[in-house]
């Protein structure tokens, strides 16, 4: 895969015709809407619009297809900001600040940073895409399970220690959200574990289900108690992000352009668990780290724009080596085969207007996306105006749809509700959620990549520390556990989750 | 009563909770069955988490117990507001026993009617409106627009 600039014009030149513009726009559009619709990520939102685009020659469907994509990322952050309902796993620290600006009255600010950082990451990461792709891939290619194991191992222990005086609390949140995911079928040798005999269980637990219930029906559940009437405590509402926001804001963009481009290089590591590193980061590296979680535009900023950042990484693997790095990508990789397009290295010589009019159109996209969503902002944040009483039942019929439409399992609704309790009891007792939801979305890689790597090692753990890049994840873990007990002992007292305090 | 409301005696409970929690999970655990001659047993991880689980609710139930400090109010609701989040709950379960029978759209039409009556106490008129209009949302939206397989009930052929 070579970069030449009459490719990249041509590409362009490509895009822009009025004809592929159009698509780009359609498929925004209906990404975006998609998106917004609960239980419908973009996964789900590729799968179900990729018939739509047969009728299309590849290049204007494959455009449509990504600009589906995109929108439905934009989209996805929509709901979690205003409603708490993160659709998916990546949405998940977007709503930890998100919904609580949003309840300081600011869902518009809030909207429109989410808005303006996505789209300055996912531009910023474009240009990586553009220029460095081939470097970049043989870089992923040294990624083998022991790394993917250290960089998990140590996203779960970043987030535990995000909860910084809660640490205990964090652990068990972590523990119990792998020990629900562990509930089904072992992954690698198929072993049922902890169903006591249900038929239910061995499917196992969706964590779509479990984030769900936490923040969604949980934080309904707090307001149904309150009986209060609308879900947001200011009635005065901000519109449109002050230039202030924005300019506090422009580092987090930047650095969570690097952190979620580079991860997102690496095949399986999805934009959920970029967004929490990005966010950590963020975290740490904040003058004032007590309003994370509070209502931080940063918050708001970093896992937005990593995510669209570690979309674009994803591409670099799926274009260069035909490797999908997440069910997203898996979807559109059957989209190109749909169309008898053999993604890998050959795709770039044989295709390359093509690929490179796919890669000038995500250009496009972004503007376009940025274009449609600022003004659409002032519009979602309204919902705000809603009632409680009639937007609470609301919430909780979108989650159950949400929930639902995983695997069309009433089990998967039964899960929801039981973990809104627990996430409910969460709150009320100080434990962080963060962990936990994380810890659930990670435990299947997580053990299968552990298992693997004692597989390679002959059941040695010596071959987490004495590879490179695995042993530099190792001891960044280490010390980020090291430094949370060395606080939990600094300062005793009653375990409160920052993140949930009043 | 107020000592019951503290945090202190919430994390001792929920610390009793999490080590019981964690011993039963320690004894599912050995009832896991799987080829012995792998390199990680499929019950090593539940294993490991049960005992996690089990050592840190006893920590945190310890700590909470020799906690002497002031004392922090955990916000649990009242009775009206047990009585809400229980009602609220309660219309759930009836719906998740409900939904496969009478359809999504019927059952998610029928529980936003009855909750927005009754945590809003808006007339039964306006709240019916509203339940059919999220019926018929869904309807059109998830079953005939996008094809979804939702259990439909009596309003499919």
């Amino acid at each position: 895969m070579f970069f030449s600039w009459d490719y990249l014009f041509q590409g362009f030149a490509t895009a822009l015709s009025w004809q592929n513009l159009f698509w780009a726009l359609v498929g925004s559009l209906l990404g975006t809407l998609v998106g917004v619709l609960p239980g419908i990520g973009p996964t789900s939102g590729i799968a179900i619009l990729l018939p739509v685009t047969t009728f299309l020659p590849p290049t204007p469907a494959i455009i449509m297809m990504a600009a589906i994509y995109y929108g439905a990322m934009y989209g996805g952050s929509t709901t979690a900001i205003v409603v708490n309902i993160p659709g998916e796993s990546a949405s998940v620290p977007t709503a930890l600040d998100g919904y609580e600006l949003a309840k300081q009255g600011r869902a518009g600010p809030a909207l429109g940073i989410s808005a303006i950082s996505s789209f300055v990451a996912g531009t910023l990461s474009l240009v990586g895409l553009t220029f460095f792709a081939p470097v970049l891939a043989s870089v992923a290619l040294a990624f083998g399970p022991p790394e993917y194991f250290a960089l998990m191992f140590m996203g779960l222990s970043l987030v535990i220690s995000l909860s910084q005086r809660a640490l205990l609390k964090g652990l068990i949140a972590t523990a119990i959200g792998l020990l629900a995911s562990t509930i089904g079928q072992d992954p690698l040798t198929g072993d049922v574990r902890l169903t006591f005999g249900s038929e239910e269980l061995i499917a196992g637990v969706s964590f779509i289900s479990v984030i769900i219930g936490l923040f969604a029906i949980g934080e309904v559940m707090v307001n149904v108690e309150r009986a209060v009437t609308h879900i947001y405590e200011h009635k005065k509402l901000e519109w449109i992000p002050r230039w202030a926001d924005i300019k506090q804001c422009w580092g987090t963009m930047l650095r969570s352009s690097v952190i979620g481009f580079f991860l997102g290089l690496l095949p399986g590591c999805a934009p959920s668990v970029t967004v929490f590193v990005a966010y950590d980061v963020e975290k740490r590296i904040s003058k004032h780290p007590e309003r994370f979680g509070k209502g931080a535009m940063e918050g708001v900023a970093a896992p937005e724009g990593a995510n669209n950042a570690t979309v674009s990484g994803c591409f670099v693997p799926l274009f260069a080596f035909g490797l999908p790095t997440g069910p997203a990508m898996a979807v559109l990789l059957g989209g190109l085969m749909m169309y008898g397009l053999q993604p890998g290295p050959m795709l770039f010589k044989e295709n390359p207007q093509f690929v490179w009019a796919v890669i000038a159109s995500m250009y496009i996209g972004n503007v376009i996306l940025l274009v449609l969503n600022l003004p659409l902002v002032g519009m979602w944040a309204r919902i705000a105006l809603i009632p409680f009483p009639i937007l609470g039942p609301l919430i909780v019929v979108f989650s159950i749809i949400g929930a639902y439409s995983v695997r069309y399992l009433v089990f998967d609704i039964w899960v929801a509700l039981i973990f809104g309790v627990v996430g409910y009891l969460m709150r009320k007792l100080g434990f962080p959620m963060a962990p936990m939801v994380l810890a659930t979305v990670l435990a299947q890689m997580l053990e299968s990549s552990f298992q693997q790597s004692l597989l390679i090692s002959h059941g040695s753990f010596l071959i987490f520390f004495n590879r490179p890049i695995a042993a530099v994840f190792m001891a960044l873990a280490f010390l980020s556990i090291g430094r949370g007990i060395w606080l939990e002992f600094r300062d005793r007292g009653l375990e409160v989750a920052e993140e949930e305090k009043d | 009563m107020s000592q019951m409301r503290t945090q202190r005696a919430g994390d001792i409970v929920a610390g009793i909770f999490f080590s019981l929690l964690g011993v039963f999970v320690v004894w599912a655990a050995f009832g896991i069955k799987g080829a012995p001659d792998m390199r990680m047993h499929p019950r090593t991880l539940p294993l490991i988490l049960g005992w996690a689980v089990g050592i840190a609710g006893g920590i945190l139930a310890f700590h909470a117990w020799r906690y002497r400090g002031p004392a922090r109010i955990v916000p649990w609701p009242d009775r009206v507001g047990t009585l809400r989040v229980g009602v609220t709950l309660a219309a759930l379960v009836v719906f998740l026993f409900l939904v496969e029978p009478l359809g999504m759209p019927l059952g998610s039409g029928l529980l936003v009617g009855f909750l927005v009556w009754y945590l809003g106490r808006y007339r039964p008129i306006f709240a019916g409106l509203l339940g059919l209009a999220t019926g018929g949302v869904i309807y059109a939206v998830f079953i005939q627009l996008l094809q979804l397989s939702f259990p439909i009930g009596p309003l499919g052929r």
